[in-house]
């Protein structure tokens, strides 16, 4: 598999204005060049191989799309070097952009008022692609979904979900080494969800498309990632597979409940109990994150009952967030 | 990857632009409410101007029909402005909500796929207005009438439209420094309202300013001379196309400029 990505050491700064408070404040920092410097992204390398889908994950702000704009050109990285397809992005980005696909989730990239056949159309003469390629593309599309209702909707009639989709097909269409994906399942109900993943995975099998994936949700991840690299505050946590990641913490759920009183105080009753175990209270549940292979579920909410009079339960795989979070407290061995 | 010369851009312009006028025509009630308020607007700029120069037969030399023709001659130049470069009125607000990214995505030049998105179908009415006022007040000059004339007539009016086209351009592309780059917009478009006069009659510091910070002067008066003036024409008339094509070589690399360095800060 050859690398299509090379990220060696790129860094990302940007300048930003001290901002002082108040009305006074505000008026100050008219005149002020009081800079300081915000490091987005920060000494990260990585390869990607054609084909390959990673998910890039990290909580907001870690600079996920800071990373992303670097790799599709339109950022320039204050240091470090970067390849994609074997040229430098940002110098060549009318050239790199032939070559890469882009879906941010809640924005559209296709024209509002145009069926989505007439948009897939200027993108044809757009990205100049051979009349047979674009056949053969539409054909593998119908194969996957059923595009038909959809290519003679104007894009603002349709559902949020049909929108995605219709983006993620636009994005496809000149066939691009490269797609990047930005929350591509956001706010879709669950089938919905399904179809999107299910889609994904197959243009990737189909065209050997490399897919770079970012999202909230552990379920795109699940269904479609066999490697994750999660970042935060710019700097790079954890590249490797995703059997890996779940070796580590993949034992670990939260047990979630709702008992009588003052949720805090409970809780904090409870880590007294539970020494070895996180705690903590929400406005809704108090949470206990149990490492299965301490011990069990069942027993720690026995022992809750106990002494506490538990009026409702759930039972939470642990999230993204969560792993990310325990990556960041503890790090990776 | 095949080149993308200009046969390329034409034919991407012309779809891009069907896809807007089409989505245009599908607000029927609005489409014709606003060319009814296009039609009034012209009407009742050409009223005003009709009172104003019923009680003055001629201003510094200049009779009824000759500034007619200067009044013509800047609403077919300011029409191009008005139908394609429309885009730059909502530039600030693409740039404010982080929508402008998607524009960076695509093989093709930024500046040119932006401003290809809108057309504003409404300036068509101007033009027509522009077009008959010009061949009446030709024809009650009593210009004469040659194919280079003509010829003349024509190229001077496509490079000193470029004038406001530039002017909008630079002042649009503010929106990626400050916050409320409307009014800078709003500001040198209002600037056009200037252009129909002879700048003779403005005094001497405002005759610098519109001839070389806000070169409006040249948007109707130095390259209508060429047409009503031939035996006087001054050096600045035979520079208007030049001017034309400098000052909209200029916004265009601000605003690309501005681009630039505003997808390397937006989030």
């Amino acid at each position: 598999m050859s690398d299509i990505i090379e990220i060696k050491n790129i860094t990302k700064e940007f300048k930003v204005l001290n901002r002082r408070e108040g009305l006074l404040g505000s008026f100050k920092d008219l005149f002020s060049r009081n800079y300081k410097t915000v490091r987005a992204v920060d000494n990260i390398s990585m390869t990607v191989g054609q084909g390959e889908i990673v998910g890039y994950l990290g909580p907001n702000g870690a600079g996920k799309s800071t990373t992303i704009k670097m790799m599709t050109g339109v950022l320039e990285p204050t240091s470090g070097e970067i390849l994609v397809g074997g040229s430098i992005p940002y110098k060549n980005r009318t050239k790199n952009a032939q070559e890469i696909g882009v879906v941010f989730g809640q924005r559209s990239q296709l024209w509002w008022a145009l069926p989505l056949v007439e948009s897939f159309r200027i993108l044809r003469d757009i990205y100049q692609i051979p009349e047979q390629n674009y056949k053969d593309m539409l054909e593998l599309y119908q194969s996957l979904v059923d595009i038909e209702p959809l290519l003679h909707k104007p894009v603002r009639q349709m559902s949020l979900g049909q929108r995605t989709l219709s983006d993620i097909l636009a994005a496809f269409l000149h066939d691009p080494k490269i797609v990047f994906l930005d929350e591509p399942t956001i706010g879709l109900d669950v089938s919905m969800k399904a179809k999107i993943r299910t889609l994904i995975h197959a243009l990737n099998r189909e065209k050997k498309t490399t897919v770079i994936l970012t999202t909230h949700d552990m379920g795109d991840v699940d269904a479609l990632c066999r490697r994750i690299v999660i970042i935060d505050k710019g700097k790079m946590l954890y590249d490797n597979d995703i059997e890996h990641l779940k070796s580590f913490f993949g034992s670990y759920r939260t047990l979630k409940v709702r008992a009588d009183g003052d949720l805090r105080e409970q809780a904090e009753v409870i880590q007294g109990e539970l020494p070895d175990m996180k705690v903590w209270a929400d406005d809704e549940w108090i949470s206990v994150l149990v490492d299965e292979e301490k011990a069990k579920v069942l027993d720690v909410l026995g022992k809750l009952q106990q002494s506490h009079s538990i009026r409702d339960m759930k039972l939470e795989e642990i999230s993204t967030e969560e792993v990310i979070k325990k990556i960041y407290e503890e790090g990776v061995k | 990857m095949k080149r993308k010369g200009l046969r390329f851009y034409l034919r991407i312009y012309r779809k891009i632009l069907a896809q807007d006028i089409k989505s245009k025509m599908s607000y029927r009630a609005d489409f014709i409410i606003s060319t009814i308020g296009m039609i009034f607007t012209n009407i009742a700029g050409f009223v005003s101007f009709w009172i104003l120069f019923r009680s003055f037969p001629s201003i510094n030399g200049w009779s009824y029909h000759e500034m007619l023709f200067l009044y013509g001659f800047s609403l077919v130049s300011l029409t191009p402005v008005q139908c394609l470069f429309d885009n730059n009125w909502s530039l600030r607000q693409y740039v404010y909500t982080g929508d402008f990214i998607k524009y960076c995505f695509r093989p093709i030049n930024l500046f040119f796929y932006f401003q290809s998105e809108v057309f504003d179908i409404k300036g068509l009415g101007q033009l027509a207005f522009g077009i008959a006022t010009i061949a009446y007040s030709w024809s009650k000059i009593g210009l004469g009438f040659s194919a280079l004339m003509l010829l003349k007539l024509i190229v001077f009016l496509l490079t000193a439209s470029l004038i406001m086209i530039a002017m909008q351009n630079a002042a649009a592309a503010t929106c990626f420094w400050i916050q409320n780059s409307f009014y800078v917009l709003d500001l040198a478009f209002g600037m056009k309202d200037y252009a129909k006069y002879p700048i003779t009659i403005f005094s001497t510091v405002f005759k610098f300013i519109f001839t070389f910070v806000v070169p409006i002067a040249f948007i109707a008066y130095y390259p209508s001379l060429v047409i009503l003036r031939p035996d006087e024409i001054p050096l600045l008339s035979w520079l208007s196309p030049l001017v034309g094509i400098v000052f909209f070589y200029l916004s265009y690399r601000f605003w690309m400029y501005g681009a630039m360095k505003y997808s390397g800060t937006g989030s």
